[in-house]
């Protein structure tokens, strides 16, 4: 840092980070990396999605990169906190962060409103490197090779495809059955009979052309529309 | 040990020659291809294509497109005066292993050839930034097309289709059998659906999103 600068004319350039993580470890030292740099600086840290958007919502300025890992599970996982903040705040930047993420998770970051993807694997120059150009709102892709670029593109024309296909009901319907639940159980979930969830569901197979639930669900998979596993 | 094979789909005799060359210098041995439909014929594993997406008939990419269907595991160059975005891309997605421009990299086209044979992936490094942006457009259509298309009906894409291939009204109802009474209301929802108010905002917004392909 340099002395002398005037401090509130400095803050201005700045590019504030907000920092999504549920591992308290990488936080921190993602904002003590972040910390050290004059041109960037950690805004707040959240470990969740819903204590994420708190946070955001208490933000008061415009250039705000939303550093978000996708690690983040449950019904409040990355996807939806990328939509939300795409949503709601058109104006900031996203970027996702993962762990040695496979292509079709990050298809499905992108796909939901990322401005790209950074992996934890970068160098950190490469890494804060990849905050600012999200910053200006460029799409970023690093750490990761552009061998992995074709089989994002084709994943995201399959999640596009998917959604083309089916209405907002089977693609909830869908989500559930990938949770493994039976029929019974994900009518319990819709408040809806177990009649109309079996309807729902060869509807599906039928859109899908696959003969059963195993054949969807991988297929849904595949597209980034569920995630059967998050591995970080 | 079996010589990797390289098949040269190139229009070009001089370019021909210069593939050719390299593919000796490489240790490899090359055999021509002039013709793209007898490609599949000249393959026998392991092969290295190199396609120059150039040539004159326009072909482009279009043998890549008979390699993967044809279900070989063949790696391919790609060799091509300048590179945009959505074809560099392209290429990748249909396996390409590697993209050469002609006026800068054709001298490196041995150390390629050598790099693909050895499985490695090749791209020139300021396609770097251009492959990325074009997969956020990508990215950004596909979330726009998902959450506008969905909203369009089968009948109305086809009629968004014939008109961008410059019908009338009264000839998009003739090929679809219905009165130009009816195509105006479905065109009608389609502005609606689409936010614009006229045909060419509609043709464009449709296009952007990917629905219909106007360069084609």
């Amino acid at each position: 840092m340099q002395e002398g600068t005037d401090p509130p004319a400095r803050r201005r350039g700045r590019w504030g980070v907000v920092i999504v993580e549920p591992l308290a470890v990488v936080r921190a030292g993602l904002a003590a990396l972040i910390g050290l740099q004059d041109d960037l600086e950690p805004l707040a840290q959240a470990g969740g999605g819903e204590e994420a958007l708190a946070a955001i919502a208490k933000v008061r300025r415009t250039r705000v990169v939303v550093l978000i890992g996708l690690g983040l599970e449950g019904p409040e996982d990355a996807p939806w906190l990328i939509r939300e903040v795409r949503e709601r705040y058109p104006a900031l930047a996203v970027l996702a962060m993962g762990a040695d993420a496979d292509p079709t998770a990050i298809s499905r970051a992108l796909f939901v409103g990322a401005d790209g993807f950074v992996d934890k694997s970068a160098e950190p120059a490469e890494f804060l490197d990849a905050l600012r150009r999200a910053g200006s709102r460029e799409t970023v892709l690093a750490g990761t090779g552009l061998e992995v670029v074709g089989m994002i593109a084709d994943g995201l024309e399959r999640r596009r495809d998917i959604e083309l296909m089916l209405t907002r009901r089977e693609r909830e319907v869908l989500a559930i059955a990938a949770e493994g639940l039976t029929a019974r159980e994900i009518a319990v979930r819709l408040n809806v009979r177990e009649r109309t969830v079996t309807t729902h569901l060869s509807r599906i197979y039928a859109k899908l052309g696959v003969g059963g639930r195993l054949a969807a669900v991988r297929l849904a998979a595949r597209s980034g529309l569920v995630s059967v596993s998050t591995p970080e | 040990m079996i010589l990797t094979r390289v098949v040269i789909v190139a229009t070009h005799p001089v370019l021909e020659r210069m593939i050719r060359s390299a593919a000796v210098a490489a240790g490899l041995d090359p055999v021509e291809s002039a013709v793209i439909e007898d490609l599949r014929s000249m393959i026998v594993e392991p092969t290295i294509v190199v396609v120059d997406a150039d040539a004159p008939d326009g072909s482009s990419l279009h043998p890549l497109h008979l390699l993967r269907e044809s279900g070989h595991d063949v790696r391919s160059i790609v060799l091509c005066d300048r590179v945009d975005g959505r074809r560099a891309l392209e290429a990748l997605r249909l396996g390409a292993s590697a993209i050469v421009r002609k006026q800068n990299d054709l001298r490196e086209l041995e150390e390629v050839l050598v790099q693909v044979a050895g499985g490695e992936r090749v791209l020139p490094p300021e396609l770097e930034r251009t492959l990325v942006d074009e997969l956020g457009r990508l990215a950004r259509q596909a979330r726009e097309w998902s959450s506008v298309g969905s909203a369009i009906t089968r009948r109305e894409r086809e009629i968004l289709v014939l008109l961008a291939e410059g019908f009338t009204t009264q000839q998009v109802g003739r090929r679809l059998g219905i009165s130009p009474r009816t195509v105006e209301t479905h065109v009608a929802k389609l502005y609606r659906k689409l936010a614009v108010s006229t045909r060419l905002q509609a043709l464009a917004r449709a296009a952007s999103l990917g629905i219909i392909r106007l360069d084609a």
